[in-house]
């Protein structure tokens, strides 16, 4: 294994090159040319998406509100017969349709910017 | 009611849903790290164990026999094998599959393991992903110490030399360019780390706003003293967050000035990286192999600057050019 000094600083040791460093070069860069063996990429972009979540520093990120991995087409790709994506979309649609429950709701009681609405809002409150 | 209830639906609709929309991906954005995380917690920050219960084994009877090649990286045709690298499988040794003016380093790897269904599985093992994420950066650490490489992506795998051969003259001429451009080029890293106390005591410091509200809060009790915290501990945060990007700015520029490409990559997760303090800047810099003299003293210099706020330059280097190769990142050459 080589060992990759922080090259020129004085006092600094030199350690084992971190993961980090490495998974984030060689799963995500350098060219891409097709192989012979052909690797289901759906899968294999969910697991990039895994780990780019973990290479990113994610607490900082969602403080900071970088939200890559919400335009990544990696992550909108869509595609039959994978589960476990299938089952996020299930389980964002589901919360999709909560939210908007939610949302109805609160506009039903009138919290929100259109006053002019108050009739059909009656009526929409809790009505499913 | 449901002539009503429709119309107001399909006025509302479409701010109605971009905003449940917006949520729910937070939401799931939230819920997918918290899984990706969990699914680390207990492994050792560095080195990560093998998961306790991996997900549908497959019976080794489906295994299938046999051996592919594993490609390395692309190179001038005549360049020697570097030393001392070990090969991806266990009992493997490097090759060089030449074809015309270009070669490929390639180690036999067995389909077992590397086929695509095995390949799959093992994908999803962290612990195999990063033994054979090394044993492809050992590799080609050897190689850059004496050939200009075009670094391939984890992964891609060959039947036969002919597969390979044949590779290699179909991505020729975009092949050949890459190496053309990074030719005495060296791919290094600079991650810029700050301590948070001191870049907070320090935005602290240089913000006379902090400390009229900070006396103001002194003074209020009940809901306005909740109301002015509240607003005085976002004003802290963005100042915190303009000094880190301001500082990250200044690092990233300079070194941009002796650099003939720059990358700036997603700050990394202290789980995965082990490192301390906030990463403001995670960068790559493809550096002319006469200026990397230049640019570490740079990077002392800098350092030293920002020694007030707890900086930290953690170079790293040379690299291969992954984050350099023309068409590489996410556009496919084929």
């Amino acid at each position: 294994m080589p060992i990759r000094p922080s090259g020129g600083l004085p006092g600094r040791p030199a350690e084992q090159t971190n993961l980090a460093d490495i998974l984030e070069r060689v799963l995500d860069k350098g060219i891409v040319i097709a192989g012979d063996i052909q690797i289901n990429l759906l899968e294999v972009e969910l697991l990039t998406i895994k780990l780019r979540l973990l290479i990113a520093s994610v607490d900082r990120a969602r403080e900071m509100g970088i939200n890559w991995w919400e335009s990544d087409s990696s992550l909108q790709s869509v595609g039959p017969g994978d589960d476990s994506e299938r089952g996020q979309l299930e389980q964002q649609n589901r919360e999709l349709r909560e939210r908007l429950e939610r949302l109805e709701r609160q506009l039903g009681v009138g919290n929100d910017d259109s006053p002019e609405e108050s009739s059909a809002k009656g009526t929409s409150a809790s009505g499913g | 009611v449901a002539d009503e209830l429709g119309s107001w639906a399909r006025r509302r609709a479409p701010e109605l849903l971009a905003r449940a929309e917006a949520e729910a991906v937070a939401a799931l954005r939230d819920a997918l790290i918290d899984a990706a995380l969990s699914q680390r917690s207990g492994d050792a920050p560095v080195r990560p164990t093998r998961r306790s219960t991996p997900r549908d084994a497959r019976p080794a009877a489906d295994a299938p026999t046999g051996e592919a090649l594993w490609a390395y990286c692309v190179v001038r045709a005549g360049e020697p094998l570097p030393p001392d690298a070990s090969a991806i499988a266990d009992n493997g040794r490097l090759e060089r599959v030449d074809a015309g003016d270009l070669a490929a380093l390639v180690s036999r790897v067995p389909l077992a393991e590397f086929g695509a269904e095995p390949l799959r599985e093992n994908l999803n093992d962290l612990a195999w992903l990063e033994r054979v994420a090394r044993a492809h950066e050992a590799v080609l650490d050897g190689a850059i110490r004496q050939s200009t490489i075009v670094p391939l992506r984890l992964c891609t795998i060959y039947e036969s030399e002919q597969s390979v051969r044949e590779m290699l003259e179909r991505e020729h001429d975009a092949l050949a360019r890459a190496l053309d451009v990074l030719a005495g080029r060296q791919e290094w890293g600079v991650k810029l780390l700050v301590d948070e106390e001191q870049l907070a005591e320090h935005a602290r410091s240089r913000s006379t706003e902090t400390a009229a509200l900070e006396e103001e809060l002194g003074a209020r009790t009940g809901g306005g003293a909740y109301m002015l915290r509240r607003r005085l501990e976002r004003h802290v945060r963005e100042t915190v967050d303009a000094l880190g990007a301001e500082l990250a700015d200044d690092v990233h520029s300079q070194l941009a000035d002796l650099a003939s490409g720059t990358v700036v990559l997603a700050p990394q997760n202290p789980e995965l990286s082990g490192h301390e303090g906030r990463m403001l800047l995670n960068g790559a810099y493809l550096v002319d192999a006469e200026r990397v003299e230049q640019m570490h003293e740079l990077v002392a210099e800098l350092e030293q600057r920002h020694r007030e706020l707890g900086a930290q330059l953690v170079l790293t280097g040379p690299w291969p050019p992954y984050n350099f190769v023309p068409g590489g990142g996410t556009a496919a050459l084929a």
